[in-house]
């Protein structure tokens, strides 16, 4: 059954469908013909490909038979490495079927595993190397402790560049029987900031409300899409209410289920809008630096967020 | 007398919750030396490991020789103690259950006594019950291969709440039924915990108990002014020692009061200080350093009233309570639809929940627009509504 979700619908399934990331495909198509592979780190931004990838790695292996033999887990859900290995062992117990000796595991995010999880997991890859091998994927190859990264294969995927991006909006667009101008097409482009799953997304999210996309059409879509409350916050902050720009900050973090560092990310853009002088925007960006570094040393963004909010309460007053 | 004790069960019938446990266990005390030596009952604190030896050892009449965690120290002590009990007559009964209690509790400071007690097993002549909470640990894989396990699960909070009564009722005691329910389902599974928090509720007058809560309060609120309208001195750093609270607790006060008392240079000061706290509860956290700790109270008290050049406003304030967890809480009830959702979704397109939930605007639109995508990610009647309210 075809989906009716594009980025099922047109997710690529053999090497040459693939845009961008040309090196590593040749490589992981040479690797994939001789019926052999080494564990692979895949490492780069979202929305480049990695999880395309690994599926046609599998689909390539083995056929009919790549549901049998192929797992997929994503570490940021799993709760703890516990169940990792629970699902780990009990799917490295059987034998692989057909002819390829191995099956093989996907482990999505796994940055988001603690160092200790970690190495608990090299252990897991030891003890089943003989029958499975490990596609792990990760948006910073760093986070990854060294044992793992010396028993992997690294490839580092790139955001896919505008040509990339075109293809596939031009690829879709004929198909769907849509109409879309040349700005629409930056547009989405832009705003999907070279991760090709937000691109999809952000078409058939337009394509929903009408068939011939504008810019106009575009831009409500992703204005929907923003944050856009976190405006509101700094507005309460700039004007000296700090209790209601509280307030509106823990509304919007709960009803959107933003993070603390998606907060960060959408305040540093917000800066440059604020009626202050250019010496306190830098000084504010500085301060939104600091918290997005304490964020991820410490334990409540909400408190880094508020200690980050009561900067701009001062802004407001020219300090 | 502590509750707990006092209505241990004696006898297989009045042991709740474990049917499956008990059955195993009745079968292996009857024919003395079957297949296994030793079994190893496990399972969460509470579910009646140890209530059900000395059941067992109750109804074959038979003499209880126990060891815990704190008596096994080594090879040579457990040679020492064990070795003539698995051998020696009981004086006093015609029978008798050697009990090793809590086994994971044997440290790597007890090297060799593991192995030692796995030897004694085979040496016994009376049967070995061992408990322990969690056995799958690599230390113990030749002592689960000679013993048959038994598993205790932890046990359902209406069973939990069943017993509560029933004590309650022999007790000629009486306590309300939604705390009776809150106390079940707090316990998780963990039977003992509920009787211990039943006695204590159960011991309070009415008043007595509001009085505790109420007591608590005051506390904080005389800590909070203290701190926000007093000098900052030696005995600020020792406020909170009167405080009924832990740390984390204390944080969400502070965290919720500052703007009630404090603004600009003073308010961002003492947000950057408690900005910092939260650093220290981070590292603490990820390196288990607990010393931190330290820096973390002191950081709350003296740093936080420090923050201010002077006192403005001496008059009476009234404090907050802080309502960002309850907040929370509720929300997660609000959203669990949009969870559901997500996970469907997320596993559907091979993506993770957390980005799922990430770009749900997107996504949400894109399921709304058409049902053949309801249809194929099996969304339920209710997961739709939510989405098109």
């Amino acid at each position: 059954m075809v989906s009716e979700i594009w980025t099922e619908k047109y997710r690529p399934s053999t090497f040459k469908d693939l845009v961008g990331q040309n090196d590593i495909i040749k490589r992981i198509e040479s690797l994939t013909n001789s019926l052999n592979i080494p564990h692979l780190l895949f490492a780069g931004p979202a929305g480049t490909g990695k999880s395309t990838l690994a599926l046609i790695i599998v689909k390539e292996l083995f056929q009919e038979n790549w549901k049998e033999n192929y797992l997929e887990l994503n570490a940021s859900d799993e709760r703890g490495i516990n169940v990792v290995r629970e699902k780990v062992k009990n799917f490295a117990r059987t034998k692989s079927i057909g002819n390829v000796s191995f099956k093989i595991i996907f482990l999505d995010e796994a940055d988001a595993l603690t160092p200790e999880a970690q190495q608990a997991l090299r252990r897991t890859m030891e003890n089943y190397s003989s029958t499975c091998r490990f596609i792990l994927s990760c948006n910073y190859s760093s986070k990854i402790i060294d044992p793992i990264q010396s028993r992997c294969a690294l490839f580092r995927f790139r955001l896919l560049e505008k040509k990339d991006i075109e293809k596939v909006i031009s690829k879709i667009v004929t198909r769907e029987n849509l109409t879309i101008t040349p700005e629409a097409i930056e547009m989405i482009y832009e705003g999907s900031e070279g991760d090709c799953r937000r691109c999809i997304n952000l078409l058939q999210s337009t394509s929903s409300v009408s068939p011939s996309i504008t810019t106009e059409l575009v831009s409500t879509i992703l204005s929907d899409a923003k944050p856009k409350d976190i405006k509101i916050v700094l507005d309460y902050a700039v004007s000296g209410d700090f209790q209601k720009a509280r307030e509106k900050l823990l509304d919007v973090m709960l009803k959107e289920s933003i993070s603390g560092q998606d907060v960060v990310k959408a305040i540093q853009k917000e800066i440059w809008n604020l009626p202050v002088e250019p010496e306190i925007k830098v000084k504010l960006t500085e301060k939104t630096g600091e918290a997005e570094f304490r964020i991820v040393e410490g334990s409540d963004p909400f408190i880094q967020l508020q200690a980050l909010l009561a900067s701009f309460v001062l802004a407001g007053r020219g300090k | 007398m502590q509750w707990t004790e006092k209505y241990r069960p004696k006898f297989y019938g009045e042991v709740r919750g474990q049917n499956l446990a008990v059955e195993k266990i009745r079968e292996f005390a009857k024919h003395k030396g079957g297949l296994k030596k030793a079994i190893l009952l496990y399972g969460p604190p509470g579910t009646g490991k140890t209530t059900l030896a000395y059941v067992a050892a109750n109804e074959i009449n038979a003499e209880i020789f126990e060891l815990n965690a704190s008596d096994l120290r080594n090879k040579d002590k457990l040679n020492e103690i064990l070795k003539p009990a698995i051998e020696q007559k009981s004086l006093t009964k015609s029978n008798k259950i050697i009990l090793i209690d809590e086994v994971d509790g044997i440290s790597a400071v007890d090297r060799g006594g593991l192995n030692q007690l796995i030897s004694l097993i085979d040496s016994t002549k009376y049967p070995i019950i061992i408990t322990a909470n969690d056995i799958w640990n690599k230390k113990f894989s030749s002592l689960r291969k000679k013993c048959e396990l038994i598993q205790l699960k932890e046990i359902d909070y209406k069973t939990i709440k069943d017993t509560l009564i029933l004590i309650l009722r022999k007790e000629k005691n009486f306590v309300e039924n939604d705390i009776l329910t809150n106390i079940s389902v707090k316990a998780k599974g963990d039977l003992r915990a509920a009787i211990n928090d039943l006695q204590i509720i159960a011991g309070m007058e009415g008043s007595e108990g509001i009085l505790d809560e109420r007591n608590k309060e005051t506390d904080i609120f005389s800590a909070l002014r203290l701190i926000f309208k007093g000098k900052p001195t030696n005995d600020t750093l020792k406020i909170f020692d009167s405080v009924n609270m832990n740390t984390d607790e204390i944080i969400l006060w502070i965290e919720e009061n500052i703007p009630n008392e404090y603004e600009g240079e003073a308010l961002a000061k003492a947000y950057d200080l408690l900005s910092k706290v939260d650093i220290f509860k981070g590292r603490i956290y990820k390196q288990q350093y607990w010393r931190f700790l330290l820096y973390e109270r002191i950081f709350l008290s003296y740093g936080i009233s420090s923050s201010k050049k002077e006192v403005k406003n001496l008059g009476f304030t009234s404090y907050k309570k802080p309502d960002r967890i309850l907040k929370i809480w509720l929300n997660n009830q609000r959203t669990a639809k949009k969870k559901t959702i997500a996970k469907k979704y997320a596993q559907y397109v091979h993506v993770g929940e957390k980005r799922a939930l990430k770009e749900f605007p997107l996504i949400k639109s894109i399921i709304i627009s058409n049902p053949l995508i309801q249809k194929e990610l099996k969304l339920t009647e209710e997961e739709i509504n939510y989405l098109s309210n």
